[in-house]
């Protein structure tokens, strides 16, 4: 096996770049020509253009498939599309006639009218002021003698807050008694 | 088949009437470009089944976009876009080292010494093989993009005014990629020359 390395004769610089074109033919005839006049004259330009012509094929992998390989790659892949197809969900077919910037603006506006709902909800909520009475459940409803013993409630309270005045007024007093006594 | 007809028809015409919703007619277009993204993937992963799914893929991401496909480049050169596209995610996915390729198994030498119709001796044959390894190697080297503008110029043979269409890049650039790797190809192969 050959081991030996070699240093390789650069071409000239400012044509190095053309050669490579020159050997894939890419360029106008006239820099075609240009390129073919150097490498007549020039030794280094002749030895890498014939390196390139040597080498590069040789980075070519064609490896040649059967006609069956091919077959079933192009039967695979219409099956796979309309699989696809078939999987469409319904959403999607309704948005399909959408135009791509109605999709954002579709969101925007969501956005927007979440916005002014929650901001509207807030300041009905504070307007709201004292938090309603709680409705009386419906088995008090029924009887109405329970009606009355949960109304009198707050009557009693007051009764016994009245006790409480009565009962620091009368202390006041009796002092007062039992000095007249 | 009804197909037949348009067998001839340009690509542009079988986009139309696949736009049209006619996608029975993206066989042909599936057809015509089959080995190509075959083997363009193929550059890429260098496993055969790694290469068909890609290259499905990408026929299959060609046809969901098909609508979006306004002919301002050629059907191929958009499509290969895709294919390119495609590969360089696997490649980003994959996170390939450059040395992986170095693990062959036997089989694979066997098969690609096959290929090498030019050799005969055993001798011959083992050097031809060496060669095909070290241009995988300065390939699996080079920069991903300068790989790419290599293999679709070299094996795929698009014109350089393509690649810069299909790599969304302009010619120069192209043409600079294509320098730099023609030369660490040959800087690679320098034992050979």
């Amino acid at each position: 096996m050959r081991k030996t390395v070699k240093n390789l004769p650069n071409a000239c610089k400012e044509f190095e770049e053309d050669l490579v074109l020159h050997y894939y033919n890419e360029g106008s005839a006239a820099e075609l020509k240009r390129v073919e006049e150097h490498i007549a004259l020039c030794a280094p330009c002749r030895k890498f253009s014939d390196d390139l012509r040597r080498l590069l094929p040789q980075a070519t992998q064609t490896e040649e498939l059967p006609q069956s390989f091919w077959d079933n790659y192009r039967r695979e892949v219409m099956h796979k599309i309309a699989e696809r197809e078939e999987r469409r969900s319904w959403w999607r077919d309704l948005f399909a006639p959408m135009q791509s910037w109605t999709v954002p603006a579709f969101a925007g506006a969501m956005v927007l009218a979440l916005g002014i709902t929650f901001t509207l909800d807030k300041v009905a909520w504070n307007r709201g002021g004292e938090p309603q009475p709680l409705p009386i459940p419906q088995e008090i409803l029924s009887d109405p003698n329970s009606v009355e013993f949960f109304k009198s409630m707050d009557l009693v309270e007051a009764l016994s807050k009245l006790e409480e005045i009565e009962g620091s007024k009368s202390e006041q007093k009796a002092p007062a008694g039992a000095h007249s006594i | 088949m009804e197909n037949t007809s348009l067998q001839n028809a340009r690509d542009e015409e079988i986009v139309a009437l696949c736009q049209q919703g006619k996608s029975e007619v993206f066989d042909i277009l599936v057809g015509r470009y089959m080995e190509r993204a075959y083997r363009i993937a193929l550059d890429f992963t260098h496993d055969p089944e790694e290469a068909k799914d890609l290259s499905q893929d990408a026929f299959l991401r060609a046809f969901s976009r098909i609508k979006q496909f306004d002919g301002r480049s050629t059907f191929y050169t958009w499509f290969y876009r895709l294919v390119v596209n495609i590969c360089l995610d696997y490649m980003r996915r994959k996170k390939k080292v450059v040395w992986e390729r170095l693990e062959w198994s036997p089989d694979e030498g066997v098969e690609r010494r096959e290929l090498m119709d030019t050799v005969s001796s055993p001798d011959a044959v083992a050097i031809a093989g060496e060669a095909q390894r070290k241009v995988d190697e300065a390939l699996e080297a080079m920069p991903k993009r300068q790989r790419t503008v290599f293999l679709l110029r070299n094996q795929q043979g698009l014109s350089i005014s393509d690649i810069a269409k299909a790599m969304e890049t302009t010619e120069g650039t192209v043409r600079v990629y294509l320098h730099r790797a023609v030369a660490a190809l040959r800087q690679s192969l320098v034992e050979y020359v």
